[in-house]
């Protein structure tokens, strides 16, 4: 009966790994709809007409530690809301894996790090991220108001976990935030993200 | 001289140990790591080979120069004594390390990645170099953890070519070796809709091997999408999936491949057409030309893989493949029983077909993984097992008409088993149904086959049991409901008749397994295989009138005498014999059939075998048939005809550009159109409907 129960293990796994779709630039964001740490349900297409900045975020990951230890994503959070620009933080860490943090936890180290996302998502099944290809931790991903993806990527070009290295970086999401909002189309629509791989 | 004692001075101190080279392990993070040369010495003017020597904590690892989905390249930055000038890491192939639905590129374990280092030629003898490097990494598991050491080594300069370090001569080698052993001389690629299709010139993949290529160029392609590799004519074209994250935009690729040579070569291509995105992560790559009509065997899921298999065993059981059998199948069931007993003899069958299944197809497996290029019913290409089968038909068929009972030619205590637990022989009779009936793959097997083999072991072997399952359902079915065994006449005189009568088929068996060793291993082998028989004949009717151990043991002398007879030799025909020569076909030919479509004729193809009844049937019934040849011939079509009756590493590769692992298959091949895969069962109405459409 071994093979019955390879067979019937198999057969769930395939089920769990459901097939994915992506979200590369000029394609409409996948819609999603998710709890937020403080148990309130926030959907994407609840801010249709704004621009929404998607950012994939695990506090275990030095590449994010990077980020906020320097201060630069909160800095973009602040510059993005100034903007009216809708940033949304996506948590999608498995809760079975030791980077997981309890809605309640994340939601505190947010803050204690003096983040302002509009709100801070628990993607824990990891079904948004994989509808969005999301593949590291920072990546991010800039929505029009149309609801049409206008940058995927990494957060900046010093593809290292060196705070140090936020002063001289590029920042892809800064570039594309600025000409969305001036009007242009974005010049880097879509980078490879780098940072530690989504806990799925 | 004095330079002389000196060298030999050096090269003692050398020889005490490593420890005048100096330099020390650091101990970091879930790794150790240090500076080690591969010599025990550097030369003035000279390039010598030091390495950045990472031992990683058991199921961590750091990354390759492209890191796949995530993670970042290991870095050396060198501080270096003036004049000395280091050069790029030298990267081994790395490990494809999956982290669904992710796929990063690292190594594992202890491993050193090289650099060349140059001291300059005026460098004053006998002054030790000092060098000194940061190397910066990620190393992961679980979780992942930025790491770094800084490095130190002291090597002394000498004059002489210095002798290699043992200590770490294994670790470099296998560096080394895990290299690019050379260069894809001619490459190109060009892209289209997300997918990159490379062609990589002169080479071909190795049979049995795993191709891959990985792009050193990140973000570029998709790290885990699953990859097509095709050979066309002499080259391996492979096409690869774009990432849905696109940031290189250079028309170029490059990196390692391989699979096409003993060592993994490199390549670099410049790159046609525009470049989008491509899906994302678990799409697979969009198929180049699709073969029109097939349930491509690729893009079948494991849950769909393993429904077509349920369905392609259970639809084998109304293929002529299984004429060979249906004595088997009958003789069971009509031996009556209670309940209980039909139905412990139904599960035994059932268990006998599934477990054949699955032994047959481990064994598959195994010759694929030691790269043998073989397919489903490739027991029935050994003229030895052929050999076999039809002795043991033969004998199966002796017994039935009367000649002797098995009672009387097994051991004592095996026969009473097998007379007491009739199980035992529905058991065996399941073996013998599957090793000879599975061969030729039904509607909906031959789709699962060919995805089956593409898989790993497990889920391969999932797919080969369910195909046991779907064949055995039937009998378990007939089994657990024996409400039609009232409609048989009472078990009496008559089935003792009827067995005799079942004994023909096995005859008729015979000489189709006889016909199938005589293309396989030419005429002679049925003189032998006759006086086998003859011999085996007169030894089983000796134990049928005797029961005296002296003539017992005189009788299994025969019978042995009849085995040996017809061992067969090792030749074996040249390819192209009767069943490809017939009129009208020629030999299959893969590069001939572009040339033809290209200069408007079709092509159509005739994947078969001696062994495959099903193909035979189509073939009579339907290919050779008047209406069908006169088809053919309106149309100017070009037969081909391939021979899988013996092992052939060029048809089984063929079968598996359609996704298939088993025949019969039958292919259109039209002129500017994707090739037609037409099914398993042919009628005359179906060949000339896909002729009406060239």
């Amino acid at each position: 009966m071994l093979h019955l129960r390879t067979l019937i293990s198999v057969l769930v796994f395939s089920l769990g790994s459901s097939a994915l779709a992506a979200a590369p630039p000029g394609q409409m964001a996948p819609n999603f709809s998710l709890p937020t740490t403080d148990g309130k349900t926030t959907r994407l297409a609840d801010f249709k007409g704004k621009w929404v900045v998607l950012e994939w975020v695990n506090p275990g990951c030095p590449y994010v530690q990077k980020h906020y230890v320097s201060k630069n994503m909160q800095a973009l959070q602040k510059e993005g809301d100034g903007k009216g620009v809708v940033w949304l933080a996506v948590n999608s860490t498995n809760p079975s894996h030791q980077d997981y943090l309890k809605p309640a936890a994340m939601g505190n180290w947010m803050k204690a790090q003096g983040g302002t996302p509009r709100a801070t998502l628990m993607d824990e099944g990891g079904d948004t991220g994989r509808a969005y290809s999301a593949r590291t931790t920072p990546q991010m991903l800039l929505i029009n108001p149309d609801g049409k993806v206008v940058y995927n990527g990494a957060i900046d070009d010093k593809r290292s976990y060196n705070p140090e290295d936020v002063k001289t970086a590029k920042n892809h999401l800064r570039v594309a935030l600025d000409e969305s909002l001036a009007g242009k189309s974005v010049s880097t629509a879509s980078t490879a993200p780098y940072g530690c791989s989504v806990k799925y | 001289m004095i330079s002389r004692v000196f060298v030999l001075a050096v090269a003692t101190l050398a020889l005490l140990g490593a420890g005048w080279v100096a330099a020390a392990p650091v101990q970091a993070d879930n790794a150790e790591a240090e500076l080690i040369a591969r010599d025990l010495a550097l030369a003035p003017g000279e390039a010598a080979i030091i390495g950045l020597r990472i031992k990683h904590d058991p199921h961590w690892h750091t990354y390759w120069l492209n890191p796949g989905d995530s993670g970042m390249p290991t870095t050396i930055q060198w501080k270096l004594p003036a004049g000395i000038k280091a050069g790029q890491i030298q990267w081994p192939v790395p490990k494809r390390i999956p982290v669904p639905p992710m796929m990063n590129h690292g190594f594992e374990g202890e491993i050193v990645l090289p650099v060349e280092i140059r001291v300059p030629k005026d460098w004053p003898a006998g002054q030790e170099a000092k060098l000194a490097a940061r190397a910066d990494w990620l190393i992961c598991k679980d979780v992942c953890i930025p790491g770094g050491a800084d490095l130190t080594l002291s090597l002394p300069v000498v004059a002489a070519s210095p002798a290699p370090n043992l200590q770490w001569k294994a670790l470099f080698e296998a560096a080394f070796a895990g290299m690019p052993g050379g260069k894809v001389e001619k490459a190109s690629a060009s892209t289209a809709g997300g997918v990159i299709t490379l062609k990589l010139e002169g080479v071909k993949p190795l049979p049995g091997r795993e191709v891959f290529a990985l792009s050193t160029i990140e973000g570029l392609v998709e790290s885990a999408a699953p990859q097509t590799v095709k050979e066309d004519g002499g080259a391996t074209v492979i096409t690869l999936a774009v990432t849905s994250n696109l940031s290189a935009s250079e028309p170029r690729i490059s990196g390692v491949v391989i699979g096409v040579a003993e060592r993994a070569l490199s390549f670099e291509a410049p790159m046609s057409g525009k470049i989008v995105a491509g899906k994302g992560m678990d799409e697979p790559p969009a198929k180049g030309a699709k073969p029109a009509g097939a349930a491509g065997g690729e893009e079948l899921s494991l849950a769909l893989a393993i429904v077509f298999a349920l369905f392609g065993g259970l639809i084998l059981n109304l293929m002529p493949c299984v004429f060979p059998i249906l004595s088997l199948k009958v003789l069971g069931f009509a031996r009556g029983g209670g309940t209980v007993a039909m139905r412990a003899n139904g599960l035994s069958f059932a268990a006998g077909v599934v477990l054949s299944f699955i032994a047959l197809a481990a064994v598959l497996l195994g010759l694929r993984a030691a790269g043998e290029a073989v397919g489903w019913g490739f027991q029935l290409q050994s003229p030895l097992v052929v050999t076999f089968l039809a002795l043991l038909f033969f004998a199966l068929g002796l017994n039935l008409s009367g000649v002797f009972e098995f009672s009387s030619l097994l051991p004592q205590s095996l026969a009473s088993a097998s007379f007491e637990h009739p199980a035992v022989d529905s058991f065996f009779s399941g073996v013998l149904a599957a090793v000879v009936a599975s061969p030729c793959t039904a509607p909906f097997m031959g789709a699962a086959l060919g995805y089956a083999v593409t898989q790993n072991p497990w889920t391969a072997l999932a797919v080969f049991g369910a195909l046991g399952c779907g064949m055995a359902a039937p009998y378990i079915l007939l089994a657990w409901f024996p409400g039609w065994l009232k409609r048989l006449p009472k078990p009496g005189p008559w089935l003792a008749k009827f067995k005799q009568l079942l004994a023909f088929p096995m005859y008729a068996t015979v000489v189709w397994l006889a016909w199938v060793l005589s293309l396989q291993i030419g005429p002679n082998a049925i003189v032998w295989l006759g006086a086998a028989m003859v011999l085996i004949a007169l030894g089983t009717w000796l134990l049928g009138q005797t029961t005296t151990a002296r003539w017992r043991f005189g009788a299994a002398l025969i019978i042995a005498l009849g085995l040996y007879a017809a061992w067969p030799t090792g030749e074996t025909v040249a390819a192209g014999n009767s069943t490809s020569k017939a009129d009208g076909w020629v030999p299959f030919a893969a590069a001939d059939i572009a040339a033809l479509n290209a200069a408007g004729t079709p092509v159509f193809v005739d994947f078969t075998a001696a062994w495959c009844v099903t193909c035979q049937v189509n073939k009579k019934v339907v290919l050779e048939t008047k209406a069908v040849r006169a088809a053919f011939a309106a149309k100017s079509v070009k037969l081909m005809r391939a021979d899988w009756t013996r092992r052939d590493p060029v048809i089984t590769a063929a079968l598996a550009e359609f996704g298939r692992n088993g025949v019969p298959v039958y292919v259109l091949y039209a002129p500017g159109k994707p090739p037609v895969l037409l099914p398993e069962i042919l009628s005359e109405r179906i060949v000339t409907d896909a002729l009406k459409s060239l």
